[in-house]
C-alpha cells in the first residue's frame, strides 16, 4: 500500500471512531444505507475490473498508446467527451477503468475529459433533468458542463 | 425465477463471466492471462473499497445536512455558494438524486447558480471518491482535476444564473392534499413500506401509494417516512405541512 491510501486509511479509520462516540445509532444506521447501496454496486464493480483485465489481454498497449495517446488530442478529447456523456457507468469504477488505460499509454487529456463529462453532464437523464428545472435550464447546464469539460481536460494535459 | 432476476441485476457481471468462459474454451492462456491483469486492479480496489465505506458512512452519520440547507436563500452571496459546494460534495449518489432536493431547495428560496453548483458539485465531487481517485490516477492529478473542477463549477454558476432566470423553470401545480411518490426517483428499498405498511406498498419493485392522508394525525405520520426515503421521493402536497 503507498503512503496516500495508509493516510486515507487512518483519516476514514479515525472519523469513523469519533462518529461512533458521537453517536452510535446514526452510524449504524448510515451503515446500514451505504452497506445496501454499496452492495447493490459491487457486482458491476467486479465486472467491470474483469473487463480491464480481458481489454488489457485483448487490446496490445500500442494500440491503446495510438488511438488515445499519441493521435489528435483534440479529436480523442472530444470523442472521450462525448462518449462520457452517453454512458452511465457510475465513476466509482470508471477511476480503475480510466486508470488501467492510462497506465498502458492513453494520454490523461482524454482521460479527464471522460471522467468529467460521465459524471456531469447526462443525455440519458436529460429528460428527468428537463422535467424538473424546464429545458432552459437543462441544455444550458448540460453543454456549459460539456464545454468546461474540455477546457478543464485541456488545461490538465498543460499542467501535469 | 428468482435466478432469472440474479441474472437480470447483475447483466454486466455474467456478460463478462460469460466472455470467460468463452475464451477459456478457445485460448486458455489468454483468459489466464486476463485474470492476472484483473487481480492486480482488484486487489487495488480492494484496499480503498473500506475507506470509501467509511467515509461514506461518516458524512451521512456527522454532517448535519439539515443545518446546511438552511444556509442558503437567494441572498446568500458567496457563503451560499460555498454551502452547497459542500452539500453536492458530500451527498452519495449519482447526478439525478440530486434533482428533488434541489426542487426542494428551490422551493425555499435557493438561488439558480447555488442549484447549478449543487447539481454539479454532486456529480463531479465526491469526497470519498477522491481516495479513490488519488489510488488509481494518482494524487497530483486528483488535487489537480479537484481545483480546476471547482473552478469551473462556480463559472458555470455564474453564467447560468446570468441566462436562466426563476420564470423560466416550471411550475409544479399544487394539489390540495395528496401523497406522491415520484416513480423516476424510487429506489424500491421498500423503507416506507416498512414504515407505514397502511399507506405504501411495494409493485415491481417501485413503492406507490395506496391510501390518502386524512387529518393532521396521519399527516403527521407521514412525516417521519417523508424524512427517511432515502432519494426523498415521497411529495405530500399540502401548503406549508412538511415544515
Amino acid at each position: 500500500m503507498d503512503i496516500f491510501t495508509i493516510a486515507f486509511w487512518i483519516i476514514a479509520i479515525v472519523l469513523t471512531v469519533i462518529s461512533l462516540i458521537k453517536d452510535k445509532k446514526k452510524t449504524f444506521a448510515a451503515m446500514k444505507k451505504s452497506k445496501g447501496m454499496m452492495g447493490n454496486m459491487l457486482g458491476e464493480i467486479v465486472a467491470i475490473i474483469f473487463l480491464i483485465g480481458l481489454v488489457l489481454t485483448f487490446i496490445p498497449p500500442e494500440t491503446i498508446k495510438i488511438v488515445l495517446g499519441s493521435a489528435n488530442t483534440f479529436v480523442s478529447t472530444v470523442v472521450s467527451a462525448l462518449v462520457g456523456s452517453i454512458t452511465l457507468i457510475p465513476a466509482f469504477v470508471a477511476f480503475p477503468l480510466v486508470g488501467s488505460l492510462v497506465d498502458v499509454g492513453a494520454s490523461i487529456v482524454p482521460a479527464v475529459a471522460f471522467l468529467t463529462t460521465l459524471t456531469m453532464v447526462g443525455i440519458v437523464t436529460f429528460p428527468l433533468e428537463k422535467k424538473e428545472f424546464g429545458t432552459k435550464f437543462s441544455l444550458t447546464r448540460n453543454a456549459l458542463s460539456f464545454g468546461f469539460a474540455i477546457v478543464i481536460a485541456l488545461t490538465m494535459g498543460v499542467i501535469l | 425465477m428468482k435466478a432469472v432476476s440474479i441474472v437480470k441485476k447483475n447483466k454486466l457481471l455474467f456478460l463478462v463471466a460469460l466472455a470467460y468462459l468463452v475464451i477459456l474454451v478457445i485460448s486458455p492462456d489468454k483468459a489466464i492471462k486476463s485474470i492476472g491483469n484483473s487481480v492486480y486492479y482488484l486487489v487495488e480496489m480492494l484496499q480503498v473499497l473500506p475507506v470509501i465505506f467509511l467515509l461514506t458512512v461518516v458524512i451521512e452519520a456527522l454532517v448535519p445536512k439539515e443545518m446546511i440547507m438552511r444556509g442558503f436563500g437567494e441572498k446568500s452571496g458567496f457563503r451560499g455558494n460555498l454551502l452547497a459546494l459542500l452539500l453536492g460534495s458530500i451527498s452519495a449518489g449519482p447526478i439525478y438524486a440530486a434533482f428533488p432536493i434541489s426542487k426542494t431547495l428551490l422551493g425555499k428560496g435557493a438561488s439558480i447558480s447555488n442549484i447549478v453548483i449543487i447539481l454539479s458539485s454532486w456529480a463531479v465531487i465526491k469526497v470519498p471518491m477522491l481516495a479513490n481517485e488519488a489510488k488509481f490516477l494518482g494524487v497530483n492529478f486528483m488535487i489537480i482535476r479537484w481545483v480546476l473542477t471547482v473552478i469551473v463549477i462556480f463559472v458555470m454558476a455564474y453564467i447560468t444564473g446570468m441566462i436562466v432566470k426563476k420564470k423560466d423553470l416550471p411550475v409544479d401545480s399544487k394539489k390540495a392534499e395528496t401523497l406522491e411518490i415520484k416513480e423516476d426517483y424510487c429506489i424500491g428499498c421498500g423503507l416506507c413500506v416498512k414504515l407505514l405498511p397502511e399507506y405504501y406498498e411495494m409493485n415491481q419493485n417501485k413503492a406507490v401509494v395506496t391510501k390518502m392522508p386524512e387529518g393532521k394525525e396521519a399527516v403527521l405520520a407521514l412525516k417521519e417516512s417523508i424524512e427517511k426515503c432515502p432519494s426523498k421521493a415521497i411529495i405530500l402536497n399540502k401548503e406549508e405541512i412538511v415544515s
